[in-house]
């Protein structure tokens, strides 16, 4: 749209605006980029007092681990060019690769590639080429600033990250599923009844979104345990025992996220108008056809960002995961709270700072993705109260 | 460059799991459940090198090892206990006496290690960890002061330390509140000959000796730094390594921490001495704690006797000259060093410092002294109001609990 | 809708819903009423633990819980009626600090302190999130549409990432001789410790709460902004509105239930503040409502928990934001009457 004459503002305001906006970004990021920092360092400089010292990492570098003025340069060089395409190019690539009807999929696809490749050219490639570089430039090529990749190399190969990293994908991936099936259909179902057993439902849901987590995890950690011998009069002699299966912990993160769900969905499905499952309706559909033939093609926007809350909710849980899993099965955030409270050394504090930001990025990607869906998801209707 | 080392760093797990093999093949499934800190790594890293054994080593243990031992059959075979987490499975009785198995594969232990409960073994310790005094040998050497031996020496020496300028809070303490700060007190109080309870399970806390425990400890919060209140074993020993400090009590288990050249900016000028003692012919102001290994009740005789089979080869020589530093070993083969040094001389001290009680009602009370003491340390409350309100939580809870009627 | 229909849709998550939080939290009401205690004897035990070369022995008398014949704990349960809630509450101290007209003495007591600070930090943050959600959402509108994308995309990192790392991320920065005390000391020449008093400790979790949950609000904003009327907005214009009427009569209005929304998220995720306090170690300072209910129910060595105070606690907690809820509520409730009418 164009903006007319008289909505134009002054300089002031658009400089005043700009400012404002810079501030809150470099708030917003600090943290994050500050802790991203400290996790390539050795321990003494990750906490070291002054903010110069974690930058250059003097003991780092005294270490022999450092990177060349080139280093940084390339680096760099290869990082705004990896941006700047995940922002042009790979939209483009998967609007045309893929079949519209799973845009979803190709765009996780997509971003599969994306990452694989990117630590393949950042991690394989790039050191690869500038090993001997630096060995020819002589004092260009010597480091000036101290970082180490041990703490991930600790990390994800002698403490076996990646398998928290897959429990996690796997609760993750359960969560998403099974909580937009049951919840869309509840959702929809919702929205279409105007009965007061809606409302009190919803309002129902609402408190128990309310409740402190802690009350019902403290509950179930008796029953999961016992489980075998409370269901062996039902399932006889081959009853599970919930605790430690990811499942009966994607049952409880499903129920604890359905309420939060339902009343997004409900929201968002409010806004199609009720007018086209009513047409399908009078066309001999049952309410189940109506659903799958009209709602399900207009739906995805606003299942996409309740999937994206969904998602964040299972990947950041703490409090469940860390009580009814067990080692084999732990998911990635219980995991570096392991490295926190069990007897510490300031290596494993900083092999902890190492997985937190490792456990970041994936929502980096995610957010990079699925930013637009978020914005046009929310726009679509799922906020209009 | 960073491929390379990765691929160097699995060829290396690779060789090392190689070389320390195991003298037989365990074919039955064993779990364990243990606290995670380097000593039970060590541990469990030895005894999965026999086969078919996982280990859980998990901060939430403690949450989960009473429900996990109860269940039919139990989900763990091996359990990880200290002295106070010993007590939920010894009284609800889901831990089985270990003598006949003792009898078997028991050849190697030390009559030390045998934790023994009316004359039954119920556990097998591995090593002992107690709170003993650490300082700097070259900060106190420069000033001439002599190894403090007392609290209040300890205060003196922190005075001259701070008036000479060398450091501005030159004490460390693990007073992070909960747990930590509850310790602390229990270490101070008992070193004032202070007993937790009177005969009827009431707490004896609200006396001369609680009231001196607490001076003595806000007088030391004068020359620790400020933000003591959320300071751990972790944190105190990050300032010892980072030149902050000059001395505190701190676990033995942290000792090795101070010569650890990649962390430590200090390495080689931590000494290890034993708990300063809070009055002239008391006990050093500290308690020992234990940890070591049981075996669920809830379990086949077969499982039972291969849990602790492969427990008694995770604990031998081998594996603790692999971990020589990261404990105060009781095993066989452990060869005590400078390191060793505090922990020998407190627990040889006479009068010795009591063992940290293995009791519900201790339990209780140590619940309550973390919830209430940080008032304190804060200046909203004094030292009798202090004491006075552990009183009334810790009657709270015991008659929730059913220990006072 | 009939009735039938209905059912089929909202079943499975109803019945999801029914059976992991209203079956636990049924039992977690009857258990405020009831205390379970095991049967207690008394027995003279001899413990024998390790020295470091010798064992000591002591005999002393035990408190232990008597086993039936199947090894299981004997225990019983007696209904108590208020008395978890009493012990929670603490009425007769509170009345007594009252009558003395002393803030502090009430304060001491668990429940309401960790009441006072879980209120003042839900109705603290709520505007500042509003208002900078609000203020940010604006402020990307005005911006070009180039850097947009970028923008949303730092805004959006707070609030995804993992509320425990984003607060250990912000205490790193603090604690001790943080990089960010330390040069707040350099500014001010004094010595300062962001940790050692309870108000410089809420100031930072403040801070983190709105750092973590402004971006939620911002997207949402950002969203409806997208869906101001551009004619009224004009027409506004047209009629001489300053920028300033036209937000307060034009965006507000129609961000109103978007406002709502938040509103009510808020208030019940930030009613629940949990992991702030275990990310900043505040214990010591200040606690909140679902933290006491977490310190009851956390068992300790003995493995003593607290399960009746916990569940009194709990259910405190509940009737607490559904005081707060019922304002955002009646709003719900006439749209819905206006709705299906």
């Amino acid at each position: 749209m164009s903006t007319s004459k008289a909505m134009q503002q002054s300089f002031a305001l658009r400089f005043s605006s700009g400012a404002f906006l810079a501030f809150w970004c470099l708030l917003a990021a600090f943290p994050i980029f500050w802790i991203a920092i400290m996790s390539f360092k050795s321990p003494v400089d990750a906490f070291a007092a002054s903010p110069w010292d974690v930058i250059t990492g003097p003991a780092t570098r005294a270490n022999g681990d450092g990177l060349s003025i080139l280093d940084i340069v390339l680096g760099l060089c290869v990082l705004y060019f990896a941006v700047r395409w995940a922002f042009t190019r790979l939209p483009e690539l998967v609007r045309h690769y893929c079949p519209p009807g799973i845009i979803a999929l190709g765009w996780i696809f997509g971003a599969l590639i994306y990452a694989i490749g990117f630590v393949l050219i950042f991690f394989g490639l790039l050191p690869l080429i500038l090993g001997p570089l630096n060995g020819l430039l002589g004092p260009l090529g010597t480091p000036v600033l101290g970082l180490t990749t041990e703490h991930y190399v600790a990390v994800w190969a002698e403490n076996e990250f990646y398998r928290n990293f897959l429990n996690s994908m796997l609760v993750t991936a359960g969560v998403v599923t099974v909580s937009l099936t049951v919840g869309t259909l509840a959702g929809y179902g919702l929205a279409r009844s105007g009965s007061d057993l809606a409302f009190w439902l919803l309002i129902l849901a609402l408190i128990f979104r309310a409740l402190p987590h802690s009350v019902l995890v403290a509950g179930y950690l008796p029953v999961f345990i016992n489980s075998s011998e409370i269901l062996a009069p039902i399932f006889g002699e081959g009853a599970p025992t919930l605790y430690g299966q990811p499942w009966a912990v994607i049952a409880v993160l499903v129920a604890i996220n359905q309420p939060f769900t339902i009343w997004m969905l409900r929201s968002f499905f409010q806004n199609i108008p009720a007018e086209l499952d009513e047409a399908a309706r009078v066309d001999g559909c049952s309410h189940f056809q109506a659903f799958r033939r009209v709602i399900m093609p207009v739906m995805w926007p606003g299942v996409i960002t309740t999937g994206l809350f969904s998602f964040l909710l299972g990947y950041n849980d703490f409090l469940v995961t860390s009580l009814l899993l067990d080692a084999q099965n732990q998911t990635m955030v219980p995991a570096i709270a392991g490295y926190f409270n069990r007897e510490t050394t300031t290596t494993d504090q900083v092999e902890a700072v190492a997985a937190a930001v490792s456990i970041t990025a994936p929502l980096f990607l995610l957010v990079m993705i699925f930013q637009r869906q978020i914005v046009s998801g929310l726009t679509a209707g799922a906020v209009k109260g | 460059m960073f491929l390379r080392k990765i691929a160097l760093a699995g060829a290396v797990s690779l060789m090392g799991s190689g070389a320390l093999a195991c003298s037989y093949e365990n074919e039955v499934p064993i779990k364990s459940l243990s606290a995670g800190f380097e000593a039970w790594k060590a541990l469990t890293d030895a005894m999965a090198e026999c086969g078919n054994f996982q280990a859980e080593l998990d901060q939430e243990f403690r949450t989960k090892q009473p429900a996990a031992f109860e269940a039919n059959p139990a989900l763990y075979q091996i359990g990880g206990v200290a002295n106070g987490t010993i007590t939920p499975l010894l009284n609800a009785g889901t831990i089985r006496p270990l003598d006949d198995l003792v009898e078997k594969y028991g050849q190697n232990l030390k009559p030390n290690q045998l934790i023994r409960i009316n004359g039954q073994i119920m556990a097998v310790a591995m090593m002992v960890n107690t709170q003993h005094l650490m300082y700097r040998s070259d900060v106190l050497a420069d000033l001439g002061i002599e190894t403090p031996t007392t609290w209040d020496e300890v205060l003196a020496a922190s005075a001259k330390i701070k008036e000479a300028g060398v450091m501005e809070y030159p004490l460390g303490a693990t007073l992070k509140s909960g747990w930590n700060i509850a310790q602390d007190f229990n270490n101070m109080y008992t070193g004032f000959g202070g007993t937790f309870f009177n005969e009827d399970n009431t707490t004896a806390v609200n006396s001369d000796a609680g009231i001196k425990a607490l001076e003595m400890m806000k007088a030391m919060t004068e020359y620790t730094d400020p933000e003591v209140l959320v300071s751990d074993s972790t944190y105190v020993q990050q300032q010892f390594q980072q030149g902050k400090i000059a001395m505190a009590n701190l676990w033995s288990s942290r000792a090795g921490a101070m010569n650890d050249e990649t962390e430590s900016q200090v390495a080689g000028k931590v000494v290890m001495a034993a708990a300063p003692k809070a009055m002239e012919g008391g006990a050093p102001a500290t308690t020992m704690w234990w940890d070591g290994i049981v075996i669920a009740k809830n379990i086949s005789d077969a499982e039972a006797e291969a849990a602790f089979r492969l427990a008694m080869e995770g604990m031998n020589a081998e594996m603790v000259q692999g971990a020589n530093d990261a404990a105060i070993w009781l095993v066989e083969g452990y060869e005590p060093n400078d390191l060793a040094q505090g922990v020998i001389e407190t627990a040889t001290a006479i009068p010795p410092p009591p063992a940290y009680p293995s009791t519900t009602q201790m339990g209780l009370l140590h619940s309550a002294l973390g919830n209430e003491l940080p008032a304190f340390f804060t200046g909203e409350r004094d030292a009798k109001a202090t004491l006075v309100a552990i009183t009334e939580a810790y009657t709270t809870s015991a008659k929730e609990a059913g220990v006072l009627k | 809708m009939k009735f039938k229909t209905f059912a089929a849709f909202v079943g499975p998550s109803v019945f999801m819903m029914l059976l992991f939080i209203a079956a636990p939290l049924v039992s977690v009401l009857i258990q405020s009423f009831q205390v379970t205690q095991p049967i207690l004897e008394q027995v003279e035990v001899e413990t024998c633990t390790p020295g470091f070369l010798t064992q000591t022995c002591v005999t002393e008398v035990k408190t232990v819980p008597v086993l039936d014949e199947n090894g299981a704990t004997v225990t019983e349960t007696r209904w108590v009626g208020l008395q978890s809630y009493q012990n929670v509450l603490q009425m007769n101290k509170v009345w007594e600090a009252v009558g003395n007209g002393s803030w502090n003495d009430i304060m001491q007591i668990d429940f309401w302190k960790a009441l006072r600070f879980t209120l003042t930090f839900t109705l603290l943050t709520l505007p500042l999130v509003i208002g900078v959600g609000l203020a940010i959402a604006l402020a990307v509108n005005n911006a070009t549409r180039a850097i947009r994308g970028p923008v949303i995309f730092i805004s959006l990192l707070p609030f995804i990432i993992t509320p425990v790392i984003g607060a250990l991320s912000i205490y790193w920065l603090f604690v001790g001789d943080g990089i960010l005390t330390a040069m707040l000391e350099r500014w001010t020449g004094t010595n300062i410790s962001m940790f050692a008093q309870g108000w410089t400790i809420e100031i930072l979790m403040y801070f983190f709460q709105v750092w973590h949950v402004a971006p939620f609000a911002f997207v949402i904003f950002y969203a409806g902004l997208q869906t101001v009327n551009m004619d009224t907005l004009e027409s506004a214009v047209i009629d001489g509105a300053s920028r300033w009427e036209r937000l307060r009569h034009v965006i507000v209005p129609h961000l109103m239930p978007l406002i709502i929304f938040i509103a009510l998220i808020h208030l019940m995720d930030t009613y629940r503040a949990f992991e702030v306090i275990v990310g900043f170690r505040s214990q010591a300072h200040v606690i909140s409502l679902q933290w006491l209910t977490y310190d009851f129910m956390t068992p300790d060595d003995a493995g003593n928990r607290a399960i009746s105070r916990a569940s009194a606690s709990a259910m405190l907690t509940m009737i607490g934001i559904v005081f707060l809820l019922i304002l955002p509520l009646r709003r719900t409730w006439r749209d819905h009457k206006g709705s299906a009418h």
